[in-house]
């Protein structure tokens, strides 16, 4: 007899997140109440997209939007509404990516809002939507591997504004595999990729260089580095304590903790925070406090994250003992490969992080990472967030189940939903898929087939 | 008057790719034949290289086994590829090679890559088209194709060979382009099915045997001055051809297709490769990528001096089009993303447009007529009183 569902309603959820999360969430809300303001205190506001090109405007003296970054925040705060309508009616398709519909949709409120053009602040008239609080840019930058429509949206954006604002568009190599030698991290394609990536950085400085009207400060940009590199490397470790059983964090305390590595300064808070969200993990192991109580099955994540849902999705995954632990978007993004970083010349190991963007892989990589991760993390199914508007994680995923299943034993399901529209998530569909394959899970470990039940049935469970 | 035998292989090819290249291989033994992706493939190196390069087209079958490989939301086209590669209907290709950066035609050249035991290139040339050192990396791009089928043929590809290579496909869509700019003139009766047809053909076959056929099928063709029916531009299908009977519904409606910027159509004809015998053929075909986005406007590539929306407005100009009908195949997002800047100048411009968006299976036919009748009577209401 499989017992899947909760055993009966609790007063508590079963889930843990790590408190030290609710000071990420403090750190990112003051990022974007200066954002706001930004203009007023004489600052330049670059709109970027794709990779976390944070610390070169950090050394260049501007302000950063990071449009992905805003869309998950309107949608984590359930206030994507305003801009996705104002987006639809501007005439954008339901289906074109909810990242860039949303975006849009803030470009085409921030034109309405400048109308009060000595604010600084646009869409006065919609203060108390989040999505008409930003301000115009003065120059936008692209960086966006992997999916073809980043680049696509930002050169709209440009023409959204008229064509009135500079842009930089960085271009990255599709890591396709090629050649014979090719893998992660090796082989001549990644090596000349890296380069060509890199050279585009130096011409970026030239651009920024002409837009502030000073000169870079090439000793900042390494100094934002190193306490980025600190960051990566602390929060790299966090996660390797996450393979401990029972798992102290999950993956969706980790998902919380994408805002601060992605987008902040690099400076000494950060360093701090990655240090805490460690030593808040190391504590639980410690004391023997797990992610999900009474843990009893160990599931990867794969595909960009539902903002709309974020916490629902813990809870519900809690709710059967389903410790979500690893997923492409925690593991094999944001700064994950920090050894790469040389601070006294950042540059190439920052080229090489916005080419490892985890849509930016042929599958035959992504296979190689998430049989790694699978393996790693003792890993039992695996729940594929089948993203609407997402074509560049979505596309891989069945090919990366088959494997999964044909080289670990490990089950998987797909559900429906989606980066920032709310009206793509089935819940219905994820219930019965998700009891359907933890039911799997368990009917294998009584039959003893590790294979089938994936490495979790390996392991002595918490009485 | 009855069809020329010269169209109808025209129209085998363009129906029946497979049989073509069946057909090709038993009079070239031993020659390789590569697929290749939309939209920017030089196919002259291939051709310079003794192989046939096929522009693999959406054979309009039913997506069935695909759907375990691709979701149902990525564009038809591309799950029609997978389920190509699913179901052994890419088996007569030796390789494919693309050159686009097109995430879903990615994904689906992926699966191809992941389930057949073919080899699969992806040289991606650099959609940025603004920046400095684009003509650097175009040129380092077109260097690897070569190398990829020097590799391939076992043989080094000769400039001679590449300059006839230029020439061949030079003829065949300057010949095609005549048809084009005749119809936008109003002097040839060719319906859009007709022109598909040729076009996709030209995709398919050899270029100097569909150059041949195309002198054939062009002599026997009647001609006519263009009658008082509405004259509509079709605007979109970037990568792929629409349904035929999606064509002829538009013509049903009392209407006559002067122009279009579809990849079955304007759009693959409009650029030549700009080629003087004794200059160096690669530079040549580099020349000919970065300036087919100017010729024709895509909202794939990145280039902020050119504006698709305004190529449109002169097209229609140039054809005396009175209505555009936007073709955008579902979940085609560098449509998605431009079709707003396309409506606004139109509407700019006062020209009235219809959005189709574009299933594989399953268009509803009457529905869309309905739509395309309304359309047409609002053009002739539009049209002036004759004095």
């Amino acid at each position: 007899m499989t017992t899947t569902a909760p055993t009966a309603p609790t007063a508590e959820p079963r889930t843990e997140r790590l408190a030290i999360t609710r000071e990420g969430g403090r750190m990112i809300a003051d990022y974007w109440e200066d954002l706001f303001v930004a203009r007023e205190s004489g600052r330049k506001i670059v709109w970027y997209n794709g990779g976390a090109l944070n610390p070169m405007f950090q050394a260049a003296g501007l302000a950063w939007c990071h449009g992905e970054a805003f869309a998950a925040r309107l949608a984590a705060q359930r206030l994507e509404g305003p801009a996705q309508l104002a987006g639809a009616e501007y005439g954008y398709n339901a289906e074109l990516c909810s990242y860039s519909r949303t975006h849009l949709g803030c470009a085409v409120l921030t034109l309405k809002g400048s109308e009060e053009p000595d604010s600084g602040v646009v869409g006065l008239h919609d203060r108390a939507d989040l999505a008409a609080k930003l301000p115009a840019p003065d120059l936008f930058v692209n960086n966006y591997a992997g999916c073809s429509t980043g680049q696509q949206w930002d050169e709209v954006s440009y023409r959204v504004f008229g064509k009135n604002v500079p842009i930089f568009n960085v271009s990255h190599p599709f890591l396709w595999g090629n050649r014979p030698d090719a893998g992660y991290l090796v082989g001549s394609e990644w090596d000349e990729a890296s380069r060509y990536v890199r050279d585009q950085l130096v011409e970026l400085i030239d651009f920024l260089e002409v837009q502030t009207g000073r000169p870079f400060d090439y000793d900042a940009l390494s100094e934002s580095m190193t306490y980025i590199k600190r960051a990566g490397e602390l929060r790299r470790e966090g996660l390797d304590l996450c393979k401990a059983t029972p798992a102290p964090a999950t993956f969706w305390d980790w998902i919380s903790c994408i805002a601060p590595i992605n987008f902040l300064p690099g400076n000494q808070a950060l360093v701090d925070y990655f240090q805490n969200v460690k030593d808040e993990i190391q504590q639980r192991i410690d004391a023997g406090i797990s992610g999900v109580r009474d843990e009893k099955y160990r599931l990867y994540f794969d595909g960009i994250m539902n903002w709309n849902k974020l916490g629902f999705l813990s809870r519900k995954f809690a709710e059967h003992g389903a410790a979500v632990l690893a997923g492409r978007y925690i593991q094999n993004a944001f700064w994950q490969e920090p050894h790469l970083i040389d601070t006294s010349d950042p540059l190439l190991g920052m080229a090489q992080h916005y080419l490892l963007c985890p849509t930016n892989h042929g599958s035959k990589t992504l296979d190689h990472l998430t049989l790694r991760d699978c393996e790693s993390y003792g890993i039992d199914g695996i729940v594929f967030h089948s993203t609407r508007t997402c074509r560049a994680f979505t596309g891989p995923q069945r090919l990366l189940a088959r494997s999964a299943r044909d080289n670990l034993g490990i089950p998987s399901i797909f559900f429906e939903g989606d980066v920032a529209d709310a009206s793509f998530y089935k819940e219905e569909i994820l219930d019965s898929r998700l009891v359907a394959m933890l039911e799997a899970i368990d009917v294998a470990r009584e039959r003893g087939d590790h294979r089938r039940a994936g490495r979790g049935a390996e392991v002595a469970w918490p009485a | 008057m009855p069809e020329s035998a010269a169209l109808q292989r025209l129209r085998d090819a363009a129906r029946d790719p497979r049989a073509y290249v069946a057909q090709w291989r038993a009079h070239h033994p031993g020659c390789f034949v590569v697929g290749v992706m939309p939209m920017n493939f030089p196919r002259e190196i291939a051709l310079a290289a003794g192989v046939l390069p096929v522009y693999v087209q959406d054979d309009q079958r039913p997506v069935a086994e695909g759907r375990a490989y691709l979701p149902e939301f990525y564009c038809g086209y591309t799950r029609n590829l997978a389920d190509q590669a699913a179901t052994g209907r890419l088996d007569h290709f030796d390789a494919l090679l693309l050159a686009d950066h097109c995430i879903q035609l990615l994904g689906a050249s992926d699966v191809a890559r992941a389930i057949g035991d073919r080899p699969v290139f992806f040289g991606m040339l650099i959609s940025s088209l603004s920046d400095s050192w684009a003509e650097k990396k175009i040129a380092e791009m077109m260097g690897h194709f070569r190398a990829e089928f020097e590799k391939l043929s076992g043989a080094p590809v000769e400039d001679e060979a590449l300059a006839l290579a230029i020439e061949a496909y030079n003829a065949d869509r300057q010949l095609l382009r005549r048809v084009f700019d005749e119809r936008a003139a109003g002097d040839t009766t060719w319906s859009p099915v007709e022109l598909q047809d040729m076009v996709v053909s030209a995709q398919v076959m050899d270029p100097v045997e569909h150059h041949d056929l195309l002198v054939e099928a062009l002599a026997a063709a009647p001609r006519g001055e263009r009658d008082d029916r509405v004259r509509v531009h079709l605007s979109g299908h970037l990568c792929h051809a629409p349904r035929r009977e999606l064509l002829e519904v538009i013509e049903e409606t009392g209407a006559v297709v002067v122009d279009d910027d579809l990849w079955s159509g304007r759009r693959y004809v409009q650029s030549l490769v700009p080629f003087t015998p004794g200059e160096d053929p690669m530079s040549a075909i580099g020349r000919w990528y970065a300036e087919r986005n100017v010729d024709l406007p895509c909202p794939t590539r990145v280039q902020h001096d050119v504006d698709w929306d305004a190529w449109l407005i002169d097209a229609t100009r140039r054809s005396g089009a009175e209505v555009v009908v936007h073709l955008m195949p579902k979940f085609c997002e560098p449509h998605m993303l431009f079709y707003p800047e396309l409506r606004k100048a139109l509407d700019a411009a006062g020209i009235p447009q219809l959005l189709v968006e574009t299933e594989h299976e399953g268009i509803p036919l009457e529905a869309l007529r309905t739509r395309l009748e309304a359309l047409v009577e609002r053009a002739v209401r539009h049209r002036p009183a004759y004095a």
